[in-house]
């Protein structure tokens, strides 16, 4: 339920299905089920949701086996953390012939991503964060199958705490009788795999106004009930909230995003920043390339100047990170605080007035100096 | 209180759609369902919940036409099949339900006896089958039996009946919900509109006194004196997607995890936070009113107690009455005088005949409701929505909370004068998340575990907290079927602390640091003496945490809003305790979502 733009990612993914023509929808819910069940309810766009709830998080294979009981026939299949234009799944659609399609992009990142050789509408090797850097094409995580692939995944084992899809994908490319095609596509797609990679993310739907907000000018978009006050300045792109306030000489734009009941304190200045559902942002403050969650309170005057940084997170360092900071969910931070570019706070942590936050902060944790 | 439901045009899919509008009423009562159709003036009941009517009918697989249907809440006899509707003439030539009660019934069943009618149900309905049938029998047509019928009647009902050899459903309202959808070359009723919302959303909500004769062509609207009347058709907005359970176990839970939504909704673009006003599009410019009384029942009664108690703050004279008490025991009133009529459905004949008690006085009447054109809505001089959206579970959750946001709207459009309304309007903007904070990490559940086989559950607290402590009461009664009682905190001493022992669990709601929380630690300590152990919900502010034996925490917040946060704990343990339990908390026994019977 991360936000993009001033929606859930979720709800973005759920838009491209329907707009591709889904009339059937099965979500996989496990980490924040309720939340998700809350958000959507029993339909979304007048299209029913079933929910399958996956109990232990062992990977996509077995987040799908979840869902066995849900579709008849053939279905596709999507990530629930990745923006696509729905054109893409169109293309897997109108493709899907036989046991199971998926769609194929090319770039620079496939070392990230799960690689794929094509040899026509075939593919042929599928290879996850592949070591060399001679792949180009790799899978876009939207997939068509049919009841084959739950036999698949039936015969495959959890190993090391995981049962990835791509174990059955591959079990599909090696066997004589079927085959997977692959669908070459260059629509917008998108991921978060980090938190700041929803600062990118909410860019690109502010450059392509793929906002709910009417637009009240070039590239201001602004829901009716939100409050901008009069000598409040709004710079596109930018989108405001339904109940969101924007107090007297706040500065807010290019590139900012202001959830619902969200609120801009007096004098402040934000750009390029995603600011979630019912965050208070103090007075005076300067924030630039920030993430902040919901239902955070930051008192008044902070600095958060931007990136670049060196971000370390899981026993990895990411260079040149452009990143003022990652305030998660229900944070309090006091007065006059800053942050080091780079500084990451855990949900629910208090930070005391005046503290320089550099590095990482834990969930929960209070620091007062 | 019970759900009809009708349907004509729809050729063979009938008995599909009376039973599916069925289901959606269930909600409304569910200790019998019945359904008749014609031509064939086929008719199947039984006792029990839907299910049980569901197999008799997949065994008869009726077929017909046009048809109507009825859920039952047992008022007049016990839930049997011979009480279940439709009910008949003896012949079999005429079949009618009926949602409501007929006051004059032991008159015209007796006048029936002697003219050597056999009554087979203990319902005042079936008076209505027999009078049709009579009239039938002096050369009446059937739409002339119908309404010489229906003027006999006295009391509140809904109705609708079919007639042998007349492809014709006839209806008629008076005091009890009826809406008429109109689909394409068909005609549904029910009584309420998620009975056919899957089918059509073009309404005509009908107005007491009017009936209804329905046709495979079409139907018409009469008066009283029989004259067709022209009545908009509206289209309502919510669709039958909102009646799902998303995949939780219960309604109750959906709708506990709602509340977030549901208060941002309610308070959406009603207040404006940079100069501290708040505003209600809905209602016109009413005059500061000398006093405020307030009439409802149930819940909604307890939302009363809270917005008179924060009035009362505000210095203008409120007082929650129980509107079963109102109307035949009416307080003074004086002209000045603002009665306001709290209710989720906008349906509940207590609170409409308050209400119309306080309209007779000739002082001005508001609705605060959940049910936008609900006959609340109507009938009052005006109306303010809390836009919970729907709710299904019986025991109302989310709605509870929207009627408390609701109070504090009302209460600062109601009272004249300049104020800085900023932190009031700050603290109701963070009550989604506040409530969501608690969502996410309650330790109501773990709680259960240790106090699941008490004896009793009591609830304390003072000020507004006074009706967080009865709602909490209420709702660990009636869907845990534990006992539960809410009290004033300063009351215990004079009576209930002899309830108190070791095996009586005391929830104390203590929010703020002030003389009230202060006494109420007093009161803590006073059944902890008697070996009681004390869970606080509590903010944190006092020292409640440390004194009590357990806590529910809440986040800070204003003094106004923190009922709203103490409450959400209280529904989560009795949630969790009644699920312990196993109770059908969706439906407990013996209850109705909203009781349209006085």
């Amino acid at each position: 339920m991360l936000p993009a733009g001033t929606r859930p990612i979720l709800e973005h993914v759920l838009n491209a299905l329907i707009d591709a023509g889904v009339d059937d929808i099965h979500l996989v819910v496990g980490y924040q089920a309720n939340r998700v069940r809350s958000h959507f309810g029993s339909t979304y766009r007048e299209v029913p949701i079933t929910y399958h709830t996956q109990t232990n998080q062992l990977g996509s294979g077995h987040a799908l086996l979840q869902a066995q009981d849900g579709p008849d026939e053939s279905f596709l299949l999507v990530n629930g953390d990745q923006i696509i234009d729905h054109r893409i799944v169109e293309a897997v659609s109108n493709a899907h012939t036989d046991t199971a399609t998926l769609a194929v992009v090319e770039g620079p990142e496939a070392v990230d991503y799960g690689a794929v050789s094509l040899d026509g509408d075939e593919i042929t090797e599928l290879v996850e964060q592949p070591a060399s850097g001679e792949f180009r094409l790799f899978n876009a995580g939207v997939y068509a199958f049919t009841q084959r692939i739950f036999e698949t995944l039936e015969t495959l084992s959890v190993e090391r705490g995981e049962l990835p899809l791509s174990d059955a994908i591959q079990q599909l490319i090696d066997d004589e009788v079927h085959t997977v095609g692959g669908v070459r596509t260059d629509h917008f797609w998108m991921d978060a795999t980090h938190a700041w990679d929803l600062l990118s993310l909410s860019r690109e739907l502010l450059s392509r106004g793929w906002v709910d907000a009417p637009a009240i000018d070039t590239d201001i978009y602004v829901e009716d009930t939100a409050n901008v006050h009069p000598d409040a300045t709004l710079v596109g792109p930018v989108v405001v909230d339904s109940d969101a306030v924007i107090e007297a000489g706040a500065v807010v734009g290019p590139y900012a995003a202001i959830g619902a009941s969200a609120t801009v304190g007096a004098g402040s200045a934000l750009r390029d920043v995603v600011v979630d559902t019912d965050t208070t942002i103090g007075p005076n403050t300067t924030a630039v390339e920030v993430v902040a969650g919901q239902g955070c309170e930051i008192g008044a005057g902070l600095t958060a100047g931007g990136g670049p940084a060196d971000v370390a997170l899981d026993e990895r360092v990411y260079s040149d990170v452009d990143l003022g900071g990652v305030v998660a969910d229900r944070v309090e931070i006091g007065g006059g605080a800053t942050l080091e570019p780079g500084a990451l706070i855990g949900p629910g942590a208090t930070v005391g007035d005046g503290v320089v936050v550099r590095g990482r902060i834990d969930a929960g944790s209070e620091v007062v100096r | 209180m019970c759900g009809i439901v009708g349907c004509i045009g729809r050729g063979d899919g009938t008995v599909d759609v009376l039973m599916d509008g069925l289901r959606s009423l269930e909600y409304r009562g569910y200790d019998s369902a019945g359904i008749a159709v014609g031509p064939s003036m086929g008719v199947l009941r039984k006792s029990g919940e839907l299910d049980a009517l569901s197999a008799v009918v997949d065994a008869n697989r009726p077929t017909g036409t046009y048809g109507i249907g009825h859920t039952r809440w047992s008022t007049h006899g016990p839930p049997t099949d011979r009480n279940a509707h439709p009910h008949t003439d003896e012949s079999g030539r005429v079949a009618v339900v009926h949602n409501g009660i007929i006051e004059n019934y032991a008159t015209l069943k007796a006048e029936l006896e002697e003219t050597g009618v056999t009554f087979t149900s203990d319902t005042d309905t079936e008076v209505v089958p027999h009078l049709i049938a009579r009239a039938l029998d002096a050369g009446d047509d059937p739409e002339s039996a119908f309404h010489n019928t229906v003027d006999r009647l006295e009391g509140s009902y809904a109705i609708a009946a079919i007639i042998e050899g007349s492809e014709t459903i006839y209806a008629a309202r008076q005091g009890s919900p009826l809406v008429v959808g109109v689909g394409e070359d068909c005609t549904y009723l029910a009584s309420d509109v998620p009975a056919f919302v899957d089918h059509t959303r073009d309404v005509v909500f009908l107005e007491d006194g009017q009936r209804v004769i329905a046709t495979p062509t079409g139907y018409t609207i009469l008066d009283t004196d029989r004259q067709p009347v022209e009545m908009a058709v509206q289209t309502v907005s919510y669709t039958a997607e909102e009646t799902g359970k998303s995949g939780y176990d219960h309604y109750m839970l959906k709708e506990i995890h709602e509340q977030p939504t549901a208060l941002r909704q309610c308070f959406s673009g009603r207040a404006d936070a940079l100069d501290g006003t708040i505003t209600l599009e809905e209602v016109d410019e009413i005059p500061q009113p000398n006093a405020v009384q307030f009439v409802a029942c149930g819940t909604s009664y307890h939302a009363a107690l809270y917005g008179a108690a924060i009035l009362r703050e505000m210095g203008i004279p409120a007082e929650a009455y129980l509107a079963s008490e109102y109307a035949l025991s009416p307080p003074p009133l004086s002209l000045g005088t603002l009665v306001v009529g709290i209710t989720q459905s906008g349906e509940t004949a207590d609170t409409l005949a308050a209400l119309r008690d306080a309209k007779s006085r000739g002082v001005s009447t508001l609705a605060l409701t959940n049910t936008v054109n609900s006959t609340a809505a109507r009938e009052c001089d005006h109306a303010v929505y809390i836009r919970a959206g729907p709710e299904i579970g019986v025991a109302a959750t989310k709605t509870f909370s929207s009627q408390l946001v609701g109070c504090n709207l009302l209460a600062e459009e109601l009272v004249d004068g300049p104020r800085d309304l900023r932190p009031l309007i700050e603290s109701l903007r963070d009550l989604p998340d506040d409530v969501q904070s608690i969502l996410d990490s309650s330790r109501a559940e773990e709680l259960v575990e240790e106090y699941a086989d008490s004896d009793a559950y009591f609830f304390i607290g003072r000020g507004t907290n006074v009706a967080v402590a009865l709602e909490g009461a209420l709702k660990c009664k009636e869907i845990s079927y534990e006992h539960a009682e809410g009290f004033p905190a300063g009351e215990l001493k004079h009576g209930p602390l002899a309830l108190v022992t070791p095996e009586t669990p005391v929830f104390a709601v203590v929010t703020g640091d002030d003389e009230r929380a202060q006494k109420t630690l007093g009161n803590i300590k006073e059944v902890q003496a008697r070996g009681a152990p004390v869970i606080a919900v509590t903010d944190g502010e006092s020292d409640a945490a440390e004194i009590a034996d357990e806590t529910l925490m809440i986040p800070e917040t204003s003094e106004r809003a923190a009922p709203v946060l103490a409450n959400v704990q209280l529904q989560l343990f009795s949630y969790h305790l009644a699920d312990a339990l196993g109770r059908p908390i969706d439906k407990p026994r013996n209850l109705a979502k909203s009781v349209t019977v006085e």
